[in-house]
Parts: C-alpha cells; structure tokens; sequence
C-alpha cells in the first residue's frame, strides 16, 4: 500500500468517526464527551478551541490572523466579542493599511482571505454552527461554546427553540455555569417575553455567580453586571421599580459607569414618587 | 513530442486501470456524504463546512494521488525492468523523465477534474449557485500546485530508491509547506542572526505551495482572483516545476541502469 | 559484408560505493565486430561481462572507455537505437495494458504512422502466435506468452538489428522451439541477431558465428562451423575448455 494512503484513510475514518459520533448524539446519547475523551484523550480541548477558532473565522468569512501574525490580547475571539458588544476599531488588516513583509507574501494575500470581513447577509451565521457544535462535542465544558452558538441562533436566525434546546445541553453539562443561566435568562427574556422563567434563571445566575466568584480575588464583574441589567431592565419592563431600583443599585457597585448606572436609578426613583 | 506522449499516455492508462483513484474518489464521496447527512440545529442550507470537508478530502487525495502514483514510476520501471526495453528504443533520458511528468501531471488532473465537478455538484445542492469561474481557478490552481509536488516525487524518486520513502518524505514536506509557508517570514524575523537570514533565504527560495491553496476563498464565496495574478503563479509553478525536472534530469542523464 | 556492429577496444568498470571496495573491471579491452545478417551468438558464464556489453550498446551503461557503434553510429547517440529491437531477460511487461496496446505505445515510440502501426501489429503478434490474446490485459499471461509478448515488441519498428539477452530463458521445450523458428525467419529475411544465452546446443543450431567471454576478456570469435572443426569438439566442449573448467573425476 503506498504510504500516504494510510494517512488518507486514517483522516478518512477519522472523519467518518466524527460523522457518525454528532449522528449518536442527535439519537439521545448526550455524553459524547466521554466518546471524545476515549477517542482524543485531554487533548480534545484543545481540538474544541481550534474548532472554535474555526468558526470565528467563518464569521469573519475565512479571514482569521494566524498565531504568526497575532495573538489577541484578551485571548477572546472576534465571534465571542460580537456577542458582547463588538469592538470593530480593534481590527486594522484591510490591505490598503497593512504593510506587507515582503513581495512575497504581497503577492500571497490574492490567495487568501486577507481582508476583515464579517458575515453580513442574514443567516450567513448559520455557517458558524457546526463548528460551534462540534466544539461542544469535543469538550462539553466549554461554555462559551453554548452561549456564542444560542446568541446567533436566537438573534441572527431566529431559532430560538434551537437555542434553548443547546443552552440546555450545555447547562447539563455544566450545572454551576452563570454564564449559561444569563444567556437561557436573555432568551427567555427576550425571545419568549416569559418573565416568571427568565427572573427565576437570572436570578439562579446571579446565585450561581456568587457562589462561585464573590469569593475571588478577581471575580468576573463584567458577567454580574450583565446579569443585573437584564434582571433591572426585566423587573423595570414589567413595572416592578423598586425591584429594578434593587438591582440598579448592585450594579453600581460593580459597573465601569457608575454615574450612569446612578442617573437610571434616579430616573426609575423619580417614577416611583409619581402618584 | 511524440515519444513524451506516448510515455503520458501509458501513465494515465495505469492510473484510471488502478484502484487507488477510485478508492479515494469513493471515500470523498461517502465522507462527503455522512458529514452532509448530519442535522445541524433542523437547518438543512448550512453549506460552508460540508464544502470545506470536501475540499479538504480533494486536497488529500489529490496529494496522495499525485505522490503515490509519481513515486512508483521509475521504481517500477526498474524493478519490473519495463525500463530497459523502453529505453533501448529512441528514448532520451529527458524523454523519459518528461513523459513520466507529464503523464503523472495529466492523470492528477483527470482526478481533479471528477472531484471538483463532485465539489460543484455538493456545493450546488446547497448554495443554489454554480461560480464556475472561481472553481475553475481554484482547480486550475491547485492542479499548478500538484505540478510542483509531481516534479519534486520525481526527482526524489530518482535519488531515494524506495517507493515507500519517498512518498513519505514528499508527503511531509508537501504538507510542511502548505501549513508552514506563509509564515516562514514571521518565524524568520522572531530569530536572532544568522538563523534569521538564514529562514528568511529559504522564505524565498522554497517553493510556496500554499499560494495555490484558495479553499478559503471558495468555502467563503470570495470573489474572483485577478487572471492576471492567476496566471503569474502559473509562471511560478511552472518555473520550479521545470527546476526540479532539470535536476532530476542532472542526475539520471548519467545513471547506470543494471 | 556490411558492419552493423562494432565494438573497439571496451572497456566497463564498476565503481563500488562501499568505502574501501576495489573498482570492478567487467569488461575489458573488448573488440566485437558482426555483419550484416549474420546471428551472433554472445556466450559466457555468468559474470563474464555479456550483460555488461549489451548494457554499453543499449545506451544503459556508459563504456569507461573505447567505442561501441550500431550501424556506424556510437551508443550513446538514442537515434542509434532507432533500427534496433531488443529482448531483455525476463521481463515484466505493464501489466494494466494488453499486448496491442503494450505494441502501439512502443510504436508511438518509434514515430510509426497509426496505419503502418496496425499493419506491424497484426504481424508481429501473428509472428509470436499472440492473435488470439492481443486485447487480453498483460497480467493474465502466462511466462511463455509473456516471452513471446516481449520479442513483439523488440519486432514492432520491424529492426535491422535485434538485440535478445538470454531469449529462451525460463521457457519451456515448446517456446524455445518457437523462438528459435522466430530467430530462423528473421535471419532468412536479412535481420542481423545479436543474442547472448546459456543454451549451447541451441547456439550450435542457430548462430553463424559466436564470441565467447570469460571474466570481462574475449576468449574465442568464429564461425561456428570453423571452432567446431578446429577443436574437434562440440561447442559446449569448447565453452568448458576456454573458461578453464574442469570436470571432477
């Protein structure tokens, strides 16, 4: 047999194999994880961080700088800032400004993708999917994995049950995950207008994140704040003020805008005066 | 010309007579096919990642095509010693060589021909859409490529005796340069000197493989290439492919055959 | 006569590549001459240099130094081997091919037209009794037809000069007798043969004149007829008294 063709047919069955483990999932049997880690060993997760990556530049159309070229500071994907507010003056790389080491790799970049694009047309995201899902599968305690992948479901294609069924999946993997619990709670919130469930989830994340970040010396306060606005904008939308007021007032104490967070309570204060 | 046509014409006779082809061929569709079959979130237009296993699965089996069906050439003709017959007939060595590039470059591109119309065809079920332009380049391209890797088998076939050893060492460089290449530069300027010189050299000297790789451009629906570029990577394909020929005809014009 | 064949003082060294190894001298100081029409018996024990001077006049192996001409022009020149046919030594043809395509690709060699070409195929496969099997695939032959597919094609650019190494190698009474009648009728349409084979009783019967090498020098060169009367012996004798060989008691 020549040589190479072991190495094609080992790709080959390694895929196939890939195949048919997300076909086993989809017929109910959820810990695929196990398979993975049986298959892969630990180095499944960093499997599942390539594949994320993958799909950070599926939505940025193939385009994606190379360890070579530069690591991002934060250590976060383009994708997974779009779902928190996407910073577009952190990209300089259309070619008119970016300065080319040589001839070389000049001529090289006609071959590539080499200008910062995202997915514009709506359901373009959709191709981001079965990366996002196969990142799960490879490591099931990737959370961002289940936030990212619900946000585009339920913003950008309109899958909202898709999105609650995945940020399920995720939440059994991950029982203690407030990020989880926040996004399941904007979903609620937001998609289904289904306050009792939304409060009850976001106010588990809340509990949740407590438990698990309180105690730290660097606790994650941006995903608290997060939380308490979507519980403050949820108990204001349904007029519960001194609620909202409640949480306003948590969020000043960790917000990187007091003063505004200030000037809501104020607001929300002088509405609950009025007769 | 006639005599390096007729030393093509047997290769691709060999080619489409082997199994090798096919087997590839079948697995890409299978592969192809199982990945399609997958229900990703009861959303059945998802297109991108099914294009990218698939050119994916044509950029292996083009590779193992092209590396495995040159490195058996003139081992074979040694060991089955078809060679003596052959070249006791008007037969110039540089014939010989030319006739097996050629035939070997030809065969490859038959493969590639019936995998990127499988490729159209997959894509089409999807996306609704035929750019035949932009397949045609990146067909065109990628077949360019296989030119290179082709020449270089060759003239390693000539200096390593083993089929086996080879393909592999042609595999891995093939494969090096596809992943590594673009970035050669950046790891040239990370280094202190003399390495840094050094790397930068070999930047420029190697044969930039992954220049014909534009999987990414077709899986993302990018536009056109410039003809004209297309058609300067032609140019340097063909200058490196004609490189390693003349160095393998350096080598075999005065090779003892018994 | 005509010369179609000439050798001048040849001489083949083999350098080894193991450090420390001598440089083998195969053949040496060499001279050949063979006529127009004439079967040339090539003989020699094994290692003698036999394969080593038909490796020189194929343009396999370079001569270390001297000449070798085929039809006045030096080996090394391809267009020398232009009027020549040759059969090696158990050969394995392309086996994915069948014996006519095997034929038209050695054609398409030679710069044949595609008439003549079909002409030369139905000859030489009617010639080597290979009609019957020419679209069968070269793999299900049997050795014999196999043989017999190799001497086609040493026949297909209809050569002046055929060139067979060992032809009745591994072939059984039948064959040899088949090759042996091919060599017959190509001497009597004028083809000069030059042949090297083990078989010395089949020499006897077919060549006119012989050359007999031992360890890389020419021992003996004649017509056959002339060595048989001159040493009163048959040619098998002959072998065995210039290579030195001595039975046991």
């Amino acid at each position: 047999m020549p040589p190479a063709l072991p190495i094609a047919l080992a790709l080959a069955i390694a895929l196939a194999a890939g195949g048919r483990l997300l076909l086993w999932q989809q017929a109910g049997v959820q810990d695929t994880g196990s398979v993975f880690a049986l298959l892969l060993g630990e180095s499944r997760r960093a499997f599942a961080d390539q594949v994320f990556l993958k799909a950070d530049a599926y939505f940025h159309q193939g385009y994606y700088p190379s360890v070579f070229d530069l690591a991002l500071p934060d250590g976060k994907t383009h994708m997974a800032k779009e779902t928190e507010g996407h910073d577009h003056d952190d990209h300089s790389h259309t070619p008119s400004e970016r300065e080319y080491r040589d001839w070389l790799e000049r001529f090289g970049s006609h071959f590539y993708p080499a200008e910062h694009r995202h997915m514009e047309k709506f359901g373009d995201a959709r191709e981001i999917l079965p990366w996002l899902r196969l990142s799960a599968e490879l490591d099931p305690h990737r959370v961002d994995t289940y936030t990212v992948a619900a946000y585009w479901l339920r913003e950008r294609l309109n899958k909202v049950n898709d999105a609650e069924a995945f940020l399920r999946d995720g939440l059994r993997a991950n029982p203690g995950s407030y990020e989880i619990l926040f996004e399941l709670g904007r979903l609620y919130a937001e998609n289904n207008r289904d306050v009792p469930r939304a409060r009850a989830v976001l106010e588990l994340a809340i509990e949740k994140w407590l438990r698990q970040e309180a105690g730290k010396p660097n606790p994650d306060e941006l995903a608290y704040g997060h939380i308490l606005a979507q519980l403050a904008a949820l108990e204001e939308r349904t007029g519960n003020l001194p609620q909202a007021i409640n949480h306003f007032t948590r969020l000043k104490r960790v917000s990187p805008a007091p003063d505004t967070v200030q000037k809501r309570i104020e607001e929300l204060q002088t509405k609950l005066s009025r007769p | 010309m006639n005599t390096v046509w007729a030393l093509a014409n047997v290769v691709v006779l060999e080619m489409v007579r082997r199994k090798d082809f096919y087997v590839l061929f079948i697995l890409t569709v299978l592969l192809t096919g199982t990945a399609g079959s997958v229900n990703l979130f009861n959303d059945r237009s998802i297109v991108r990642y099914l294009k990218e296993i698939c050119l994916l699965l044509i950029w292996v089996s083009g590779l193992v095509i092209a590396i495995t069906c040159t490195a058996r050439q003139i081992p074979a003709e040694r060991e089955h010693r078809t060679i003596f017959p052959l070249l006791a007939k008007p037969v110039t060595r540089a014939q010989f060589l030319l006739g097996k590039f050629l035939g070997c470059w030809l065969a490859t591109g038959l493969a590639l021909a019936l995998f990127y119309l499988f490729f159209g065809l997959v894509s089409a079920s999807r996306e609704h859409s035929w750019p035949v332009a932009n397949y045609l380049q990146a067909g065109w391209l990628h077949w360019m490529m296989l030119g290179i890797v082709i020449a270089f088998t060759l003239l390693g076939s000539i200096v390593f005796a083993a089929p086996s050893s080879n393909g592999t060492i042609c595999f891995v460089c093939s494969a090096g340069m596809l992943l590594l290449g673009r970035h050669l530069n950046k790891v040239a300027l990370s280094l202190a000197e003399p390495l840094q010189s050094l790397l930068y050299g070999l930047y420029f000297v190697l044969p930039h493989l992954e220049l014909f790789d534009v999987r990414d451009l077709i899986i993302h629906n990018w536009e056109l290439i410039p003809w004209g570029v297309v058609a300067l990577a032609t140019l340097y394909a063909a200058a490196y492919a004609a490189f390693f020929l003349f160095a393998a005809w350096l080598i075999f014009r005065r090779r003892a055959l018994n | 006569m005509e010369t179609t064949l000439s050798i001048e003082n040849l001489r083949v060294e083999y350098r080894s590549r193991d450090l420390g190894e001598s440089t083998k001298v195969a053949v040496r100081a060499l001279n050949l001459r063979v006529g127009q029409g004439e079967v040339f018996g090539f003989l020699g024990p094994n290692g003698a240099g036999k394969t080593s001077t038909m490796n020189v006049l194929l343009g396999f192996v370079p001569p270390t130094s001297g000449t070798a001409r085929i039809f006045g022009v030096d080996v090394r020149e391809p267009i020398a081997r232009q009027r020549i046919g040759y059969l090696p030594e158990q050969t394995y043809y392309y086996k994915f091919l069948t014996a006519e395509e095997l034929l038209r690709f050695y054609a398409g060699i030679f710069q044949i037209p595609k008439a003549e070409t079909e002409q030369r195929i139905d000859a030489v496969l009617k010639l080597v009794e290979l009609d019957h099997a020419r679209k069968r695939q070269i793999k299900t032959y049997s050795k014999g037809m196999q043989q017999r597919a190799g001497l086609a094609q040493a026949l297909i650019n209809n050569p002046d000069l055929l060139i067979l190494d060992e032809p009745t190698s591994g072939l059984d009474p039948i064959g040899r007798m088949k090759v042996r009648e091919i060599i017959q009728r190509l001497k009597s349409e004028g083809k000069t043969v030059f042949f090297s084979s083990h078989e010395l009783g089949e020499v006897e019967t077919v060549c006119d004149r012989v050359a007999i090498l031992h360890q890389g020098e020419l021992k003996t060169e004649g017509r056959v007829s002339d060595l048989l009367r001159e040493h009163s012996a048959n040619l098998e004798q002959i072998f065995l008294n210039l290579i030195g060989f001595t039975s046991q008691p």
